[in-house]
């Protein structure tokens, strides 16, 4: 296996849940609870799950925008926790995020080219004339105009903004982008559009993508490989050809068969998986999926499963694989 | 199409006042609604479709937006042509809605058992003893667990699927010949969406009520519809039997929506997005709303184009349609 990029190991972000409330010990919410995996140089690393899975608090350690409660995050090797400053700025170059939501991810009092230049004066990259010829180059890149430049976000489609954040991304010219949701706000025939523009930036620039999405769909059509997470762990990990076509672990199962397929003339079994996901401040004992799982017996009950390796490149943490 | 109308729109003209003055979000919208089964309305934001919704049912919100034209025929009579009060005894009782996001349409300071309750004592005149009976039965008839105790929650004290089944049995309350689901499952994670559309397709049949199912998603229209129709600017474009429109669809816009999907191009695919973007209500070319990014584009399409039958029962408001 090629030397990773990126790897979280053991991974756990514990926050602070409200209030202490009447009891003495404080409860806490456990977003991420012990994961590990790798993101190769170059692929795109799908992560899915449903809302409050901890899906996009992993994003968030990736990038060190928040210490883990446990685990480090490597990055080429090295804890990003244990950077200096010097290493960390180079980081903070190299890896970039997109966020879901275009319209509150742009201040809305500034104007395009300034929201895209701001990374480079931050880092201290170029003269303002420098600056202003890259921005006209990014806004190019991403299918915009240089004359947007002077234009504010308001003036600009949902889809439009979403590049526009693209473009503030690539600034610095970065290595490793956590996308998290990008095109869950879009209409259809825009998120294609979005879609097709990271797909064409990660080719041209050798991007390696963290796709944080809740759209099955999506995700088992850009992703090389695939984690699936559920309450603050992960639950499987594989190729995305592999885990479309066999998925392994009950819940990644139940997932995929959830998922509205446009095709009526695929009438698949679909898993009804019964009650809602329990809440991260109390996650059953031993596998926490094991109160909605088909096949949970005793053992699951009691001991959590660990995410180990049951055929080349397919892990998943269950009992019964 | 076989089975009778259970609603018919014709000529619907709904405005909303603007500061460039009125613009019209639904214009010439005309749709027939198949009785007893589920129906897809399907398009992207702005489309018109949520507008045509509360046109139906009458909600619009006022001042600003109003129904100019049109008729809406349901069991005999004309709704745009009802009086206040006479509309009120359909709204929720023969014809009721559930929206996308349950916790803003249910009263977050009562009990859900109440809510349920209080359209029983209403529309179907039922005793606070009855109708205390009846809300646990109805739900316990659209899967909530443990039903009785339930009806003392308030709905923070739910779960996003939990709400939106008290919002169903409310909605089923009356036993209505037409329910109107906008979104129903938008704002829900997909394992809970399925138990939610399986839901409403299981109480479909139970209870033979037309169905008209309002949504963004082309698969959630694939797994729980027989006929859809496809919106765009405010109109109707393409209309037909769900297996047909997925397999040949016929207006360039249902064919560029069907391209832009990662699920139906298929991985290694490539998506074909459409280009542009939606013109604004009041910016519409003449003729075809869709021309401008439209791939085969010619001429006749600055006329307006005709409801072209494609197949048997398949429609296309297109020039040159395909399919």
């Amino acid at each position: 296996m090629a030397e990773a990029l990126l790897q979280a190991e053991g991974l756990v972000k514990h926050y602070p849940a409200g209030r202490s409330g009447l009891g003495r010990g404080r409860a806490v919410v456990r977003a991420v609870d012990g994961v590990s995996f790798e993101i190769l140089p170059g692929e795109t690393f799908g992560i899915v799950g449903e809302s409050g899975c901890g899906k996009s608090t992993l994003g968030r350690l990736l990038l060190r925008f928040e210490p883990p409660t446990a685990g480090r995050v490597l990055y080429e090797g090295r804890d990003v926790c244990g950077f200096d400053a010097r290493r960390l700025k180079a980081f903070r170059r190299e890896a970039q995020i997109i966020y879901q939501d275009p319209y509150s991810s742009l201040n809305p009092r500034r104007r395009v080219g300034e929201l895209i230049a701001e990374p480079l004066e931050i880092h201290g990259i170029g003269g303002p004339a420098e600056r202003r010829e890259r921005v006209a180059a990014l806004l190019g890149e991403v299918g915009l105009r240089p004359e947007h430049a002077r234009r504010f976000p308001h003036e600009f489609s949902g889809g439009q903004r979403q590049r526009i954040v693209i473009a503030r991304a690539l600034a610095l010219q970065p290595r490793f982008i956590v996308a998290d949701e990008p095109v869950s706000a879009l209409d259809v025939s825009i998120q294609a559009q979005v879609i097709n523009l990271l797909r064409e930036l990660q080719e041209r620039f050798r991007l390696t993508y963290a796709f944080i999405s809740h759209d099955l769909g999506l995700v088992e059509y850009l992703a090389d490989r695939v984690g699936v997470m559920y309450l603050g762990r992960l639950v499987e990990v594989a190729p995305c050809a592999a885990i479309c076509a066999d998925p392994l672990h009950p819940y990644t199962e139940a997932l995929w068969s959830a998922a509205p397929m446009p095709d009526p003339a695929a009438r698949r079994r679909r898993i009804l998986l019964a009650g809602d996901v329990p809440s991260p401040i109390r996650p059953p004992p031993g596998c926490a999926f094991h109160p909605r799982c088909r096949e949970a017996f005793d053992r699951c009950r009691e001991e959590a499963p660990l995410l180990r390796e049951v055929a080349p490149g397919r892990r998943v943490a269950c009992h019964n694989r | 199409m076989g089975a009778a109308a259970v609603l018919s729109i014709s000529g619907l003209r709904t405005e909303f006042r603007t500061r460039r003055g009125p613009v019209a979000a639904v214009d010439g919208l005309d749709l027939e609604l198949p009785a007893g089964e589920t129906f897809g309305l399907v398009g992207e934001s702005g489309c018109g479709k949520s507008v045509t919704a509360l046109s139906i049912l009458r909600l619009l919100p006022r001042p600003a937006g109003r129904v100019a034209a049109g008729s809406i025929r349901f069991e005999g009579e004309d709704l745009l042509a009802l009086p206040e009060a006479a509309m009120r005894r359909i709204r929720g009782n023969r014809i009721s809605m559930i929206f996308q996001e349950p916790m803003t349409s249910l009263n977050p300071v009562l009990p859900v058992g109440f809510q349920i309750e209080e359209v029983l004592r209403k529309h179907r005149g039922l005793s606070a003893r009855e109708a205390r009976a009846e809300a646990g039965g109805l739900l316990a008839r659209v899967g909530m667990p443990d039903p009785q105790s339930r009806l003392d929650d308030y709905p923070h004290q739910l779960s996003g699927g939990m709400r939106q089944r008290a919002m169903i049995a409310i909605a089923l309350a009356c036993r209505p010949a037409l329910m109107i689901a906008d979104e129903p499952t938008t704002a829900l994670d997909v394992t809970i969406q399925a138990q939610i559309l399986e839901l409403i397709s299981r109480l479909q049949a139970e209870f033979g009520m037309s169905v008209l199912l309002i949504t963004h998603d082309l698969g959630v229209v694939a797994e729980t519809c027989r006929e859809a129709a496809v919106m765009y600017a405010g109109r109707i474009v393409e209309r037909a039997a769900v297996a047909r429109l997925y397999a040949r669809p016929a207006h360039p816009y249902t064919v560029g929506l069907f391209r832009s999907l990662p699920r139906a191009v298929g991985r290694g695919g490539k998506l074909t997005p459409i280009p542009g973007t939606v013109p604004h209500p009041a910016e519409l070319p003449p003729g075809c709303a869709f021309q401008e990014r439209c791939f085969q584009r010619h001429a006749a399409c600055r006329e307006d184009p005709p409801w072209a039958e494609v197949a048997t029962g398949h429609f296309a408001r297109c020039w040159k349609p395909l399919g």
